[in-house]
C-alpha cells in the first residue's frame, strides 16, 4: 500500500511542478513520510534542479537518517528552523540552521541568499514543510504575513513554492487561508489513489 | 524638505544592499551620522562592516574604538568573512584606540577641559587628513562626550569634527549608546540634533526571541525609507535587512 501511495504521490507531484505552480500540499499525518519520501524521490530524479527545502517539522539529521540518499543530492539545500530550538548545534551536510522557528525575517533572508548562489535559467523549487509547524511556534497573523512576502519574493524571482499542511481533522482556518493562496492544491487521503 | 538628487560621486555606498536601497543609493559624502542603539544591537558590527566595504571599494577608513581595547576589537572582527586581515596590514582600515591617544597627548582621560577637547578634535582631523580617510568611526560618542564635561561642549566638538570631516568628504559614522527599548537617540540630547543623520537600532521580543531592528530615522540630502526593518547579524554574511514582520509586534 505504501509504495502505491508514494507512486501516486511522486506523479502529482510531478505533474504540478511540470506546470510551474505552486503547490500546497495538504494531508493527513499518517501521510507525511510518504509525502515527504515521493518529494525527495522527485528531487532525486531532476538533478538539474535547485531544490531549497525548509524544514521546521524535524531537525535535518533526522531527515538524513530517514531517507539515506538525501546525503548524495547535490542540488538541495537545507534550512533548518528545529534543531537549534531542540538542542542541536551541529548543522548536517548542505545545511543552514535557524536560531529558532519565530526568527521568521532571518528566514527569509535565508531562503533568499541560497537561491542567489543559482543560475538564472536553473528551475528553482522551495518547499516550507510545514506551515502546520510554524503556526505552532508563532502566532498565524505573523506566519500569514510572512507566507504574504515569501509567496510574493519568490514569484517575482521565478521560485516555485510547495509549502506543506498536516490535516488533522479539519485544517485550521488560518492555514486554510494560507495554503488556498498557492496556485494549485493537492489534497492527500488515504483513498486517494 | 526639499531633496537633489545625488549623483553617484555624492553617494557613500554602505555596501549592505536593503540599507543603500533604503537611502536611495547610499550615505550622502560628508555626512556625520548617528548609529543609536542598546547593548548587542550590532551599532559596532554595521559601522565595521561599512568601514571594511568601503576599503574594498579603495575608500579608507579609520575605526576609533573607545569602548573596548583592539586586540577583542580585532578578535571579534576575524569571526566575520567580512573581515580581511590585509585591509589592515595594507593600512586600508586603521584600528586606533583612542584612550592611547589621550593618553600619549596627556589628557584626563576620565575628564577633557576645553583644550583637552581641541587637541583631541585637532589629532582626530590629523589623522583622518594624514591618511587620506573618506570613511570615519567613533564608537562610541557616549563615550568621549561623557568626558567633555558641558553640553555646550559636546555640541562644538560634535559640530567642528563633522565640519572639518566634510569638508574632506569623509563620512563618519558615531555610535550612540542608549538603555534598550527607549526611543531615545543619545545619553546627551545634543547629538541628534548635529548629526545629518540618525539610525535608530533596536529589538524586541518574540516568543521570548530577541528580534533586531533598523531603522532609518533621518539623512539629510537623502530621499529615505523611514520603514523599520529586521536586522539579521551573521559570520558569514554580517548585517542583512528583511521587511519587518508586524503582527502583534
Amino acid at each position: 500500500m505504501a509504495n502505491v501511495l508514494i507512486d501516486g504521490l511522486k506523479e502529482r507531484i510531478s505533474n504540478a511542478i511540470i506546470a510551474n505552480q505552486s503547490i500546497g500540499i495538504i494531508l493527513p499525518g499518517s501521510n507525511y513520510p510518504d509525502l515527504i519520501q515521493s518529494l525527495f524521490e522527485h528531487i532525486r530524479s531532476n538533478p538539474d534542479e535547485a531544490w531549497v527545502y525548509v524544514t521546521v517539522t524535524k531537525p535535518c539529521e533526522n531527515l538524513f537518517n530517514e531517507i539515506e540518499f538525501i546525503g548524495d543530492l547535490k542540488n538541495i539545500r537545507f534550512i533548518d528552523c528545529i534543531s537549534r530550538a531542540a538542542g542541536i548545534s551541529k548543522a548536517a551536510q548542505n545545511c543552514v540552521l535557524i536560531e529558532s522557528p519565530t526568527m521568521l525575517e532571518k528566514l527569509v533572508i535565508e531562503i533568499m541568499n541560497t537561491f542567489r548562489d543559482v543560475d538564472v535559467k536553473t528551475k528553482k523549487f522551495l518547499v516550507i514543510d510545514s506551515l502546520t509547524n510554524l503556526i505552532i511556534y508563532n502566532d498565524p497573523e505573523i506566519v500569514t504575513e510572512f507566507f504574504y512576502l515569501i509567496i510574493n519574493r519568490t514569484r517575482t524571482k521565478n521560485i516555485h513554492m510547495v509549502s506543506i499542511a498536516i490535516e488533522e481533522e479539519e485544517l485550521d482556518k488560518y492555514l486554510n487561508r494560507l495554503i488556498y493562496l498557492n496556485d494549485k492544491i493537492l489534497k492527500v487521503r488515504d483513498s486517494f489513489i | 524638505m526639499a531633496v537633489v538628487e545625488l549623483s553617484k560621486d555624492e553617494l557613500c555606498l554602505s555596501g549592505i544592499e536593503e540599507f543603500d536601497v533604503m537611502l536611495g543609493g547610499g550615505i550622502p559624502v560628508g555626512s556625520t551620522v548617528l548609529i543609536v542603539g542598546g547593548s548587542g544591537c550590532g551599532k559596532t558590527t554595521l559601522s565595521m562592516q561599512f568601514l571594511v566595504n568601503g576599503a574594498k571599494n579603495n575608500e579608507r577608513g579609520v575605526f576609533f574604538t573607545i569602548t573596548e581595547p583592539l586586540f577583542k576589537l580585532t578578535k571579534n572582527l576575524e569571526g566575520f568573512d567580512f573581515y580581511d586581515k590585509k585591509l589592515i596590514e595594507s593600512g586600508m582600515v586603521n584600528l586606533i584606540d583612542l584612550r592611547i591617544i589621550s593618553e600619549r597627548l596627556g589628557l584626563d582621560t576620565e575628564k577633557y577641559t576645553v583644550e583637552d577637547a581641541s587637541a583631541l578634535l585637532d589629532i582626530l582631523k590629523d589623522i583622518a587628513d594624514e591618511l587620506n580617510v573618506k570613511r570615519l568611526i567613533i564608537d562610541s560618542i557616549t563615550a568621549l562626550c561623557y568626558r567633555l564635561q558641558t553640553p555646550e561642549m559636546i555640541r562644538d566638538f560634535i559640530f567642528k569634527l563633522g565640519s572639518s570631516l566634510a569638508a574632506m568628504k569623509c563620512t563618519t559614522l558615531l555610535t550612540s549608546e542608549v538603555p534598550p527599548r527607549k526611543f531615545q537617540y543619545s545619553q546627551y540630547g545634543i547629538e541628534e540634533f548635529i548629526s545629518d543623520g540618525i539610525i535608530f537600532l533596536g529589538d524586541f521580543e518574540r516568543k521570548g526571541d530577541l528580534i533586531r531592528t533598523f531603522q532609518i530615522v533621518k539623512m539629510r540630502g537623502a530621499s529615505h525609507s523611514r520603514t523599520k526593518y529586521a536586522m539579521s547579524i551573521s559570520s558569514k554574511n554580517g548585517v542583512e535587512l528583511a521587511p519587518l514582520l508586524r503582527a502583534r509586534e
